[in-house]
């Protein structure tokens, strides 16, 4: 049966396509009153449709402008379209029926992107991104003016990846100002942007973005494979695409990583990796990604490099905290009572002695509760989100012990966690901890250490064994790349950092020049100055 | 052959982890009193002369596996019984490691739980492993190397703190003479651990530049060597010889020894990761080599159709080769050696080498 | 193949984790046992007593729901038997959770057991034992039963156990008459043929200190003291050694960290006090052609003075080197004191022997069988000392020089 069940679904996947490019094209009518009807009957009267006719040309063209309201700019719509085509003259020289459209556009409409339009496809493409269709009357062929606007967010901080030093805009749900901002920061023409139009419903724009001869080749065609093959319905973020693309998605860990800061999104572009920038989404994609990568934060990049290492250092400690505390103390308290300092030992006794549950279930409740409360706080409103916090402190930290419904031990090690777990700078990274803490809770409840052990060997070897992209996910760790080393769990300063990872781009590898490291400038000659006239303090 | 290439660092890794594997955690070369640690050395200088064999060897032939070439080198007949043989042998080396590990596991910490299970569990994991190649097998030892090594140091540094090494115990120093560490090294430390290392000519057809086979794997063998007879040194100045000797894991006891500050005390967990990550990374290359092994023996192109039904054999050969502990160990000291290391780590090598090296300048001299 | 590999595994992992939880227990399952004491009964039978530890009133003051400490920080189970392990589970009887041995820092063996069976037989099962660990220590109770020592409560720790274990630390620390020795050593030292143990011996006053109203008073009933070193020969305790021959025994095994001596000066006996800063004890063996052996022991030590009862003028080198050559007399003596008692008692608790094992391995080797009966009585002892006084407190004269002129 599943048999049976997979072929099936499998023809349908590759029926798809081909009934879509096969689809026909109808072409456009030449009177003006057939097209409109046309167009009122395409789109069901909407309400939102604006059809405004108008006459030109002195008076002798009927024509007709057509476009959604919202997702135009009016005043481009008003004063470069509108207007030149009203206070058209009648030309000096006579124009064919046909060549009105070419006529209009070449002298008449003062707007940038003009294209002509042959048949209703195109056409309703070009509306729905918000283009203004020109009908002429006598002519089977119009005009789509670009007139895209309409109300946007503007570019704002970035709320999910705050950073202390470094730049304060983020990311938008406009593909154009997305990529606008990295080509600010790359001033390269080997940046290349290629578009694609993915999903049936929504025909959302989907650019992938990467520095030609730093990239490697390979992956941009993989990653250009992959998208091709995507056939979804619709796409509303690059959530979507990340799923549909990455390498292994049967895994708890994320293979392709995301950002919504154009700093971040830039430095990627520059390593070699490349982007992928989802219209309507403020997350942009990079791939290939790699383990440590979910660990670094821009902050890294601005800030001393010592400082930088021990913060990389540190999150990576802490994210194995977050992993294990709780199932560590399960394993501890109920396994191996031996391997427990004697004084931390009777301190935990004791409070352990009125707590009716196992360890086990303590932990649980405990990491439950906290879990709800961090979804609850998340989705509350903002205004009530002070409630949650309340009651969550008072539920957490107070009541429970004081009912003697779980340990001051046990909500101790929740609440490390939970900080814990806040210090990974990515979330997908993040809240794959989240997930696979309950299950390591588990293995230590039922083994113990060993358990425990076995879990860190076997998550290891998951780890090591997932490619993003042809990239092994773990380097330059294992495999140990000892010229990637150093951005890793450390950061050296620039002037080490002379090459990109090799592992990522594949050609190209010297990024910048010898002896970046600074000097103080005549420290020799102050030096031997004071040779000669001893220390200059004295006079 | 799986298409998989592997590094010089990673067979370094992989080398240190498999010598480190168990011998890390039993009373190594104890028969040469309180110069253990100078037999554990002179058994490393011994196999750094076998591992030259298995290297020659493998230069004769660098892109087959040893189950193929043994074919060559001795007829299609005898060579495929000579490599049907070498498998039983790493699957039989894999079920006693797993074995011992099971053993300590249950000993020391897990006494009321089965033996199966805990072989199991961890056999589900080298399954695992191996399932997915020498690739992630090497890449996860790379990392659980630096586990280990942060362990060892800070285990180090904390006995140090302790003030438990009393030097007094290893003198006198070479009380029973060069003869005994010769032979504690000739009958012992020669084959296990260092001599096991020819599990390795399965691998290195792997090794993507061959020619930094040669300084990786003797530097790997060095070193493991020193750290062994480092270890070997501490426990005897922590414990004394005569607890050394008894003790079934003298690891276990130094550590249990160290005490700093009142709270940086019972740290066996030090000794169960180290048990575990050492006791995982020699079963899964044993148990890799026996499956490659088999895959090109039998022309089974999938590696994972074999790797269940072997691992279920192996799983099942650790519960009956010995009834008990003390059974397990007898065996281990009196049977093993005789038959196994000593045949197959050194006789049937020379042989082969001898074979490759007769037959090649038997066909220079043809061309000629 | 993919969809079956699947199975199997989920089948295997399944099997695995609802078999599990065989080792596990609770904390409120467990007895933790901080302290085992082992008495020998008339009839030969063993007397074993465990104390065990209340948590909630050791560390229950400030929590909630534990109430006060009405009732002791520690209960005490006794049980007797004809071996330990038997008597254990038979003590099951009387306690309602898992006896758990793996917190036992101290065990106390009574001086009639070490003198009459021997400490050998109950070692083995300590050692053996996966859950105990072979770095409690150990003490003999002195005069007095171990279960006695087991039920006297102490004030200031309030497990009974540490206040023992600490107590014999900081004298040892501090005053040098007694050693701290853990299960492992005492073993490693009955194993040796050139080396016997020395333990420390506590002593309690019976019946005294068994309920909270004895710890209550400024002075408790049931005093926790270490009396002594008791000394071993092949197992057992022969004798008990106080004052100044212990101070001997610990110096010569290089255990005398502080201490103070008292300096005799111009007749009066007590006249200064020389304080002990630190020391090195160096043990070497001399074996001479004729099969004599002549152990060398060198004393160096360095201190202050810390108190002056006679007018000394301690400004004067002269005599702080007179000072030093007395502190080095009483050393060199309470050092002959040590060895002539343990050659009288033809045990060697000072380690000569391994001494000799490390000088001339190839005379031990013969000597090994019999070294404590005919070499080790005629071993001839050279003792040196070098005192050094480096400094005198805050002051130098004291300020009664004058005063009784």
């Amino acid at each position: 049966m599943p048999y049976r069940l997979r072929r099936l679904f499998k023809s349908k996947k590759q029926q798809a396509p081909s009934s879509a490019d096969q689809k026909e094209k109808t072409p456009l009518g030449t009177s003006l009153k057939d097209n409109l009807k046309e167009f009122k009957k395409r789109t069901g009267n909407s309400s939102d449709v604006v059809i405004r006719t108008l006459t030109t040309g002195g008076m002798q063209w009927e024509a007709a402008i057509v476009y959604i309201d919202g997702i135009v700019d009016n005043t481009s719509i008003d004063e470069f379209l509108l207007e030149p085509l009203l206070q058209l003259e009648v030309p000096t020289t006579p124009v064919l029926q046909q060549d009105i459209p070419d006529y209009i556009s070449e002298q008449v409409i003062a707007l940038g992107g003009i294209e002509s339009v042959l048949d209703w496809e195109t056409l309703f493409e070009a509306v729905t991104i918000g283009r203004t269709i020109l009908f002429i009357d006598g002519a089977a062929k119009a005009l789509s003016t670009s007139t895209i606007g309409g109300e946007r967010r503007a570019v704002e901080e970035p709320p999910t990846e705050i950073s202390i030093r470094g730049p304060r805009e983020g990311f938008t749900e406009s593909i154009r100002t997305n990529t606008a901002m990295v080509r600010r920061r790359i001033k390269n023409p080997n940046l290349r942007v290629k578009t694609m139009k993915i999903g049936r419903q929504t025909k959302t724009n989907v650019e992938i973005m990467y520095l030609e001869g730093i990239a490697d080749e390979k992956v941009v065609e993989e990653v250009r494979r992959r998208l091709k093959q995507m056939d979804m319905g619709s796409i509303l973020d690059s959530g979507y695409i990340e799923e549909l693309i990455e390498d292994q998605p049967s895994s708890p860990f994320p293979t392709i990583h995301f950002t919504e800061r154009p700093d971040s999104a830039a430095g990627n572009i520059l390593e070699g990796r490349v982007a992928v920038f989802v219209d309507g989404s403020p997350f942009i994609l990079h791939m290939p990604a790699v383990f440590i990568q979910f660990f670094q934060s821009v902050d890294d990049y601005y800030s001393r490099s010592y400082i930088a290492s021990s913060l990389r250092m540190l999150r990576i400690m802490v994210f194995l905290i977050s992993l294990y505390a709780p199932a560590t103390y399960v394993a501890a308290t109920t396994f191996h009572q031996e391997m427990i300092p004697t004084q931390l030992l009777i301190v935990l006794s004791a409070q352990r002695e009125a707590v009716p549950f196992p360890a086990l279930i303590e932990a649980f409740i405990m990491e439950m509760t906290f879990e709800v409360l961090r979804e609850a706080g998340i989705r509350m409103p903002k205004a009530v989100g002070q409630t949650v916090s309340i009651v969550g402190a008072l539920v957490i930290g107070q009541a429970a012990v004081q009912a003697g419904i779980v340990s001051p031990a046990m909500v101790i090690i929740v609440a490390i966690t939970a900080i814990a777990s806040f210090t990974t700078p990515s979330y997908s990274m993040a809240i794959a901890a989240r997930l696979i803490r309950f299950f390591l809770m588990v293995i230590a409840a039922t083994f113990g250490f060993y358990g425990l052990i076995l879990s860190f060997i076997m998550m290891t070897a998951h780890l090591c064994s997932l490619r993003s992209f042809g990239v092994p996910y773990m380097a330059p760790l294992a495999p140990f790349v000892p010229a990637d080393f150093h951005d890793s769990i450390i950061r050296l300063p620039w002037w080490k950092a002379k090459e990109r990872p090799r592992l990522i781009s594949g050609q190209n590898n010297v990024r910048q020049g010898d002896d970046l490291k600074p000097e103080a400038p005549g420290t020799q000659s102050i030096r031997k100055q004071r040779k000669n006239t001893g220390d200059l303090n004295e006079d | 052959m799986e298409k998989a290439k592997i590094n010089a660092g990673q067979l370094f890794v992989l080398i240190f982890l498999f010598e480190m594997g168990s011998a890390l955690l039993l009373s190594l070369g104890i028969e040469a009193k309180q110069d253990a640690w100078m037999a554990v050395m002179a058994g490393m200088f011994g196999s750094l002369l076998l591992f030259w064999m298995y290297y020659r060897l493998y230069l004769f032939y660098p892109d087959m596996l040893p189950t193929s070439y043994m074919q060559d080198i001795i007829g299609p007949f005898l060579g495929k019984i000579a490599a049907y043989l070498y498998i039983l042998v790493f699957m039989y080396n894999a079920a006693r490691v797993l074995r011992d590990f099971g053993e300590m596991l249950v000993i020391f910490a897990y006494n009321e739980t089965p033996l199966f299970i805990i072989n199991a569990l961890l056999l589900l994991l080298v399954v695992y492993i191996t399932h997915k190649g020498i690739e992630v097998i090497a890449r996860t030892g790379e990392i659980l190397f630096v586990v280990l090594y942060v362990l060892a140091v800070t285990g180090s540094i904390l006995i140090l703190v302790s003030g438990l090494i009393n030097l007094d115990h290893l003198k006198p120093v070479l009380e029973g003479g060069i003869g005994r560490i010769l032979k504690t090294a000739g009958t012992e430390t020669l084959y296990v651990p260092f001599g096991e290392a020819v599990v390795f000519f399965m691998i290195l057809p792997y090794v993507n530049r061959p020619d930094k086979i040669k300084p990786a794997a003797l530097s790997a063998l060095v070193l493991s060597g020193i750290n062994l007879s480092i270890t070997m040194a501490v426990n005897v100045a922590v414990l004394g010889v005569d607890l050394t000797e008894r003790s079934q894991f003298p690891l276990l006891n130094t550590i249990q020894a160290i005490q700093v500050a009142e709270f940086l005390e019972r740290l066996d967990v030090f000794f169960m990761i180290a048990l575990i990550v050492g006791g995982f990374i020699k079963i899964s290359i044993y148990f890799y080599a026996a499956v490659i092994g088999a895959s090109d023996l039998f022309r089974v192109k999938e590696i994972s159709r074999l790797v269940f039904p072997l691992g279920l054999v192996v799983l099942f050969l650790s519960m009956v080769i010995a009834s008990g502990y003390a059974e397990h160990i007898r065996e281990g000291l009196h049977f093993v050696p005789l038959y196994i290391h000593l045949p197959f780590h050194v006789i049937l090598p020379a042989l082969l080498l001898t074979g490759a090296a007769l037959k090649k300048r038997h066909s220079v001299n043809k061309r000629n | 193949m993919k969809i079956k590999l699947y199975c199997l595994t989920s089948a295997l992992v399944g099997i695995i984790l609802l078999s599990g939880c065989w080792s596990n227990q609770e904390l409120p399952d467990l007895a933790l046992v901080s302290a085992i004491g082992i008495d020998l009964e008339k009839d030969g039978r063993y007397t074993f007593t465990v104390q065990v530890i209340n948590p909630g009133n050791v560390a229950g003051e400030g929590m909630q729901g534990t109430g006060g400490s009405e009732s002791p920080p520690v209960s005490t189970y006794t049980e007797s038997g004809w071996n330990l392990t038997e008597i254990n589970r038979k003590l099951s009887k009387k306690v309602s959770r898992h006896i758990y041995f793996a917190h036992t820092n101290l065990v106390v063996i009574s001086e009639k057991l070490a003198q009459e069976e021997g400490i050998m037989p109950v070692l083995d099962v300590l050692e053996r034992d996966h859950e105990f660990r072979s770095s409690a220590q150990i003490v003999i109770s002195h005069q007095s039963d171990a279960e006695d020592i087991m039920k006297t409560l102490s004030s200031i720790d309030k497990v009974p156990a540490n206040k023992i274990i600490n107590t014999m630390k900081s004298t040892e620390k501090v005053w040098g008459e007694h050693v701290s020795v853990s299960v492992r050593e005492l073993i490693a030292k009955l194993v040796s043929p050139g080396e016997a143990p020395v333990v420390t011996t506590f002593h309690t006053i019976e019946n005294q200190g068994e309920t909270l109203q004895s710890i209550q008073r400024t002075n408790p009933d049931g005093r926790l003291e270490a009396a002594g070193l008791a000394i071993f020969k092949k197992g057992k305790m022969v004798d008990m050694t106080t004052g100044e021959i212990s101070k001997g025994i610990v110096w010569l095994l290089n255990k005398v960290k502080n201490t103070a001596v008292s300096v005799q000066w111009e007749g009066e006996k007590h006249a200064a006090v020389f304080d002990l800063i630190r020391q090195q004890t160096k043990v070497s063996a001399d074996v001479e052609k004729g099969g004599t052996v002549r152990m060398k022991v060198n004393v160096a030590a360095e201190g202050n003075v810390s108190e002056v009862q006679h007018p000394i003028n301690l400004a004067s080198p002269q005599a702080l080197n007179k000072m030093e050559q007395r502190v080095e007399e009483t050393i060199k003596q309470s050092i002959m004191h040590a060895v002539d008692k343990a050659q009288e008692l033809e045990t060697d608790i000072l380690g000569f022997g391994e001494a000799v094992h490390r000088e001339d391995p190839e005379k031990w080797k013969k000597w090994e069988d019999e070294w404590e009966e005919s070499y080790f009585p005629e071993v001839q002892v050279d003792v040196s000392a070098d005192v050094f006084i480096r400094r005198t407190g805050l002051r130098d004269e004291p300020f009664h020089r004058y005063l009784t002129k």
